[in-house]
């Protein structure tokens, strides 16, 4: 038996397209593929899959890790990705496979990148925000209330720039034990009528351990 | 539109995956290299659409053609519709994202009356007109085919061609046509005049409709040269006929997700209340060979884990053992289960039905449709009392608890006596559970009935009857209650509204045109759907157009009459619906095809069971 970690890419229509349906989605491509897998065991088999960090719907990821288990310790997972990019459509981009280095639940951060399609209207307003004592945020909880909390200790890092548009950069907690969604301080920053509302496109650009290294 | 901004707007509504396109096996082509552009329509969610069978063989079909590029469209769900009339984004094929109005071709499919709306709203969404007059252009032309083709009359002054039977190759010759039209830059008018002499192309516009006084037709008349009768298409050898190698594989969950094998088409039966039974006639079956080729490859280019036999009433098929067998050899190796979904238990070794995965999940189904054997009878529905309780007995004996049994309401001669067979027929399932001894221990057995609202529909020896009246279904439901006493029989009934519109427009005419467009107007969209679905606004729509929808739906017929249909040939003569319709008033049944021919007509195209060796 044979862990294998697959990276890959999400972008263009496959950005539409739900974790809940990515997995459903994965667990095909893999059959097709005919890798020999690992089935899980029970009632109703199905071929074992573990994703390292969920993307949100509408979110663009230029790193996405997804562990599979193949029953043949020979198997060159080098053509991995390429045996998978033939079956996939183009929103789906496997770059690499290799042995986890760590386990899934030492995924720590991910780094954003947001776009906005402003014009660069943005980057005043937006840095003046960032940079504020504290920024206050309201999450809805599993339970159902809404929780109001200080997002601003969390950020780990974050820089902006102009490229004809804004571009913020940011750091945030992620994986099981703390997720901060970008999303939740973009609200907070259009709902707080210092400016008008803007489209704008997340990017995860990479997920990372506790010290900020790539998780791979 | 720029991208951006209709992928933000994409992002605010519940289920984006219904409209971002891009599946697997979805297909782009260069609009520059092709010549016609068809937008295949599906008039209900994605989810619904997705699932259908006929779509993926026409987009497939029509796709293997260089020239063609068929897209999909459904119906947009009422949050992304909001978003779309208020950012002024029109009707899109799924794979270009460019609004249907510029295509060539915009085709429905016609699956059930209460999509009728929605046609009309789709077309709005397109900001094409919507009466076929007002569209004066060549394109985009405004086609539609389904089994509801078969009385298509209510959307008569909206649709330009309608596909009677089955598209395959009646499909490919209008657009053959089309394109030469196209060239020489042809008028519409000629071009419907020149499509109405093939055959199963159904042009409305060129049939003068008169009515008498009381409101029924009086005439049908053809102009230009059109035939008197449009005769429905059928492939006589579906062995030859075109099936695709792969179906588009959508990411979000929907309806029926799974590769679909057809294995023939038509019914031996003869139901009378049942319209597919009559209107697909007659049966034609694909070899063991094609089949076996057929789901292989389509197993292959799928990745799915579940593949599902399509027919009417599966077990008809002749050699369905030996095809089974053939099907368990392969896809049991390759970890895919087989499903079929309407089947008689009663003609199946126990070995073959554990190894159906449809019948082991979904536990015991049966439709005896009827409560008493006299109505059973009426209908020609012929499974007995003797065969559902014994298939009960040796089912609880195998472990089984729950058995689902489906009837209608309504039917032709149906009296409070046969209301309460139906509960007395699931009492008696109850009974036989616990007589059993070897019944499973300490579990309680469940029998749920669910009885839907008779609709009479043409080409069916019932297309003569009323409908009941929304209050006689009310009464009658009611009444079922009071008869059942047992708690461990479980009663699921149907809505009466929508059952009352279905039955409107089934056997609707031209009239019913207006109302359509009024209740559109009126906001009616998504008429299958509890939560959209108004009847109130449908009967206002009624009334602003001096049409009174009972006059459809609750009247008697005469055999005289002349039918809206009447000038639509499915093959199936209205002789032998006169005499079926006859022997159901005396509860006389007929045999099935495979036992004797009832010479119902369909033997005209010289093919399928008609000719099979008695
Ligand atoms: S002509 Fe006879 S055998 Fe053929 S479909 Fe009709 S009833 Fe059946």
């Amino acid at each position: 038996m044979k862990n294998v970690r697959l990276f890959y890419k999400k972008g263009g229509r496959m950005r539409f397209i739900s974790h809940l349906d990515i997995t459903r989605f994965m667990a095909r491509i893999i059959k097709r593929a005919k890798l020999p897998v690992w089935f899980t065991e029970g009632f109703n088999p199905h071929p074992y899959i573990t994703f390292a960090l969920p993307l949100s719907l509408g979110h663009i990821s230029e790193y996405d890790i997804m562990d599979i288990r193949l029953c043949d310790d020979d198997y060159d997972i080098e053509k991995l990705p390429e045996t998978l990019n033939a079956i996939c459509p183009d929103g789906i981009r496997f770059f690499k496979a290799a042995e986890p280095k760590l386990k899934t639940a030492f995924v720590a951060f991910a780094q954003f990148e947001i776009e906005f399609d402003d014009k660069g209207e943005l980057l005043k307003p937006l840095s003046d925000f960032l940079k504020s004592e504290s920024i206050e945020v309201s999450k809805k909880t599993k339970k159902g209330d809404i929780k109001t909390f200080d997002v601003k200790p969390k950020i780990k890092d974050f820089s902006l720039n102009e490229n004809g548009n804004t571009v913020l950069k940011i750091t945030l907690p992620a994986g099981s034990e703390e997720n901060i969604n970008p999303e939740l301080i973009l609200t907070a920053f259009f709902g707080s009528g210092v400016t008008n509302y803007s489209c704008y496109t997340v990017t995860r650009k990479s997920i990372l351990d506790k010290d900020l290294n790539l998780f791979e | 539109m720029d991208e951006k901004r209709f992928e933000q707007l994409l992002l605010s509504v519940q289920k984006p995956g219904r409209y971002s396109g891009g599946e697997i096996n979805s297909v782009i082509k260069d609009k520059n290299k092709v010549d016609v552009r068809f937008a295949f329509c599906f008039p209900d969610t994605y989810e619904i659409g997705m699932s259908h069978l006929g779509m993926k063989i026409l987009y497939s079909l029509f796709n293997e053609r260089e020239d063609i590029w068929c897209e999909r469209c459904f119906a947009p769900w009422i949050d992304f519709e909001k978003v779309m009339r208020e950012n002024g984004i029109e009707l899109f094929g799924l794979e270009s994202r460019e609004p249907i109005k510029n295509f060539d071709f915009i085709g429905f499919t016609l699956q059930y009356e209460l999509s009728f709306s929605n046609v009309v709203n789709m077309l709005d969404l397109a900001k094409v007109p919507i009466k076929a007059k007002e569209r004066t252009a060549l394109s985009p032309l405004v086609v539609a085919g389904g089994p509801c083709a078969c009385n298509a009359e209510p959307l008569a002054d909206i649709v330009d061609i309608f596909f009677l039977g089955e598209g395959e190759k009646v499909d490919l010759e209008v657009i053959d046509l089309y394109k030469s039209f196209k060239e020489k830059n042809g008028s519409k008018q000629d071009f419907l005049r020149a499509a109405a002499k093939i055959e199963g192309v159904y042009v409305p516009s060129l049939y003068d409709v008169s009515y008498n006084d009381d409101g029924t037709v009086k005439s049908v008349t053809p102009k230009a040269n059109a035939p008197k009768a449009v005769r429905k298409r059928v492939e006589k050898n579906l062995d030859d006929t075109y099936y695709p190698e792969k179906f588009v594989v959508p990411y979000i969950e929907i309806v029926h997700d799974r590769a679909v094998q057809e294995i023939f088409r038509g019914c031996i039966r003869g139901c009378r209340f049942c319209q597919a039974g009559y209107i697909y006639r007659p049966v034609r079956e694909k070899s063991i060979d094609t089949i076996n080729r057929q789901a292989k490859a389509l197993c292959e280019n799928r990745g799915y884990d579940e593949i599902s036999l399509s027919s009417l009433s599966t077990s008809d098929y002749r050699n369905i053992e030996p095809l089974l067998n053939e099907l368990i050899s392969w896809t049991e190796k390759d970890g895919i289960s087989l499903s079929l979904p309407s089947l008689r238990i009663d003609n199946f070794s126990d070995e073959l039905l554990e190894k159906i995965s449809g019948v082991r999940k979904s536990g015991l189904t049966f439709a005896p449709e009827a409560g008493t054997q006299r109505l059973r009878d009426v209908i020609n529905k012929n499974i007995t009392e003797q065969e559902i309780i014994s298939t009960c007995r040796t089912a609880f004996k195998g472990g089984y608890t729950a058995v689902k049994l489906y009837f209608m309401m309504g039917l032709p001669t149906e009296t409070d006596e046969d209301i309460k067979g139906i509960a007395d027929l699931a009492q008696k399932i109850v009974d036989e559970y616990y007589s059993l001894p070897e019944k499973p221990k300490g579990k309680a057995v469940n029998v749920s009935i669910s009885v839907s609202n008779f609709v009479p529909k043409p080409f069916t020896p019932f297309e003569f009857w009323p409908q009941i009246t929304r209050e006689e279904m009310v009464r009658r439901q009611q009444y079922l209650k009071e008869c059942i006493h047992s708690r461990k029989i479980i009663f699921n009934y149907h809505e009466n509204r929508t059952s009352f519109l279905e039955g409107v427009f089934a056997r609707g005419d031209r009239k019913l045109g207006e109302v359509i467009i009024k209740a559109h107007e009126k906001g009616c969209k998504f008429d299958g759907w509890d939560e959209c679905f108004d009847l109130d606004k449908w009967l206002e729509a009624f009334k602003e157009c001096g049409i009174n929808p009972e006059f459809y739906a609750n009247r008697m017929r005469e055999y005289t009459e002349v039918f809206p249909w009447d000038h639509l040939d499915y093959a199936i003569s209205k002789d032998f619906l006169i005499k079926q319709n006859e022997l159901a008033k005396k509860a006389q049944t007929t045999e099935h095809c495979r036992k004797k021919c009832a010479l119902c007509g369909a033997n005209v195209f010289g093919e399928g069971v008609c000719f099979e060796k008695r």
